[in-house]
């Protein structure tokens, strides 16, 4: 607990000096919970995602960093790897493969290269994952560019509080 | 960065606590997984999901945005299959602690008392050298775990101010590599101090020494014992990444990965084995060398089988080999899948 909080307070104090350095990616600490953290991640370019801005949400378990953060979107995303309700990710370094030498913000560049380089074969969304595997690439991306502009994109006229 | 973000996905979903028994049909398992869901689903009415979900006889009617039945999901499946697989781990592994007591090396022989003829002849042949064995918890540990306890032993028994200050020079050097690796410092440097705080309190007359029984209570307690694993999984995976050349024919090996792809996959996260490579790599990087004896059914001649063993000599080191190997060596006892602690006469 108190090894978890340490560590957590210099990736907090990493994040605060190399803010803008990647400028894909901004995480976000929770006010009075270090173990609470959300990151807002720019949709990768040349995929349905380009133009969105999608929230993650994480949970730190006390035994952090032996065990890997709890991620999840709680924007909508149609994608492969990521359960279409609940948000959940299937990404190994999220479960077996994590190491400590991961941290939030390399987490963050993995869901973004996941999001280029869907994996359809160890689908969570079987739809998605389905569509592309059948070769119906088109359909794919119509379905995951609309569920882009549905849910992470700033509606015309409404509070834009999700902008980077 | 080290950890550039390299995606993959495997095809496993852990997490969940979906037991499925053998047999459940379609409609079973798939509400089985939609109430095994994460709780942090607190958005979705579960018992409506349910329903919707029953009332439907035949779910493909519903095929977009109906992907709650998760039969067709082979991250689900796997996902399952793997956590049975590593309950099944956790229970065999919560029998023993990370670290046994010192066993005569009778009690290995006991184990094998209705086993092959040829382990029990070289368990014999080792107890002309061996006098004790200690046992390792199974949890893909055993071998950094072995020599944790190993190594720091030895500098305890021997007191050895000169052998503590080399291998600290050494661990400044693997500091190095990481750092030129791209490794942030916050990712290992609380796994360095934690081990260096072990390796100095081992040595007596300070406020902060300890004894055999507190050496052993802390090697059995997470919170240290892990932290000292990992300490040599940033070591070893430094040290294989610093000289991947070298390294690159046996990672070829043993898998198809790059060696890049290897230290994140087999070397760094947790619970994953140790070979040759691993052992190698750290007996290198700290200047420790390693004995491991072989203890199993091989045999050239039935008829009169030998103990084999191999000794890990550190490439780098400058005192001659002899020398160091009767200073400090761990050794360790190899039986396949799994290291112990092995007591010389």
């Amino acid at each position: 607990m108190q090894a978890s909080r340490a560590r957590l307070f210099k990736e907090y104090k990493e994040v605060q000096r190399e803010k803008g350095v990647d400028p894909d990616i901004q995480l976000i600490c929770d006010d009075s919970n270090i173990f609470k953290w959300t990151a807002l991640i720019k949709g990768p370019s040349e995929t349905p995602y380009e133009g969105g801005v999608f929230q993650l949400a994480f949970a730190i378990p006390e035994q952090y960093p032996l065990l890997p953060p709890q991620v999840r979107f709680l924007t909508k995303i149609f994608h492969p790897n990521v359960h279409f309700k609940t948000g959940e990710i299937c990404l190994d370094i999220l479960k077996n493969a994590w190491s400590p030498a991961w941290t939030l913000q390399s987490v963050c560049r993995a869901i973004i290269a996941l999001m280029s380089h869907p994996e359809p074969d160890s689908p969570l969304n079987c739809d998605s994952g389905n569509l592309l595997r059948s070769g119906d690439v088109r359909g794919y991306r119509s379905m995951a560019r609309m569920y882009t502009k549905l849910a992470a994109m700033p509606k015309k006229g409404a509070e834009s509080s999700h902008t980077l | 960065m080290a950890a550039e973000a390299e995606a993959s996905v495997r095809k496993r979903k852990a997490g969940e606590d979906a037991d499925h028994g053998s047999g459940v049909d379609v409609h079973v398992e798939a509400v089985d997984s939609a109430t095994a869901e994460p709780p942090s689903t607190e958005e979705i009415p579960k018992s409506s999901d349910d329903t919707a979900f029953n009332s439907n006889p035949n779910p493909s009617e519903s095929f977009l945005f109906e992907d709650d039945y998760g039969y067709s999901c082979s991250c689900v499946d796997d996902g399952d299959i793997m956590k049975q697989y590593t309950d099944i781990r956790a229970v065999e592994a919560a029998k023993i602690p990370y670290l046994g007591d010192k066993e005569p090396l009778s009690s290995l022989a006991a184990e094998f008392q209705s086993g092959s003829p040829i382990l029990q002849e070289k368990i014999k042949l080792l107890g002309e050298q061996y006098a004790a064995i200690r046992r390792t918890r199974g949890d893909g540990n055993c071998f950094y775990r072995g020599f944790m306890y190993s190594y720091l032993e030895h500098i305890l028994d021997a007191q050895d101010k000169a052998e503590v200050d080399r291998v600290l020079s050494n661990i400044e050097q693997c500091r190095k590599t990481l750092q030129f690796l791209g490794y942030a410092d916050f990712t290992f440097e609380d796994f360095f101090s934690i081990f260096i705080e072990q390796l100095e309190s081992v040595l007596q007359g300070s406020e902060t020494s300890i004894s055999h029984e507190e050496l052993l209570k802390r090697s059995r307690d997470q919170s240290i014992s892990d932290y000292v694993v990992m300490f040599f999984r940033f070591v070893t995976a430094g040290e294989i990444r610093r000289r991947a050349e070298f390294f690159e024919p046996f990672v070829a090996g043993l898998s198809n990965m790059s060696v890049n792809q290897f230290v994140k996959a087999s070397v760094e996260p947790m619970g994953e084995e140790s070979d040759h490579v691993h052992i190698i790599a750290l007996s290198d990087a700290l200047g420790v060398p390693i004995r491991v004896v072989y203890l199993d059914r091989s045999s050239c001649d039935s008829s009169s089988p030998t103990i084999n063993h191999h000794d890990f000599i550190p490439s780098s080191s400058s005192s001659s080999a002899s020398d160091h190997l009767t200073k400090s060596r761990v050794t360790l006892l190899y039986r396949p899948g799994h290291y112990d602690i092995l007591y010389p006469n």
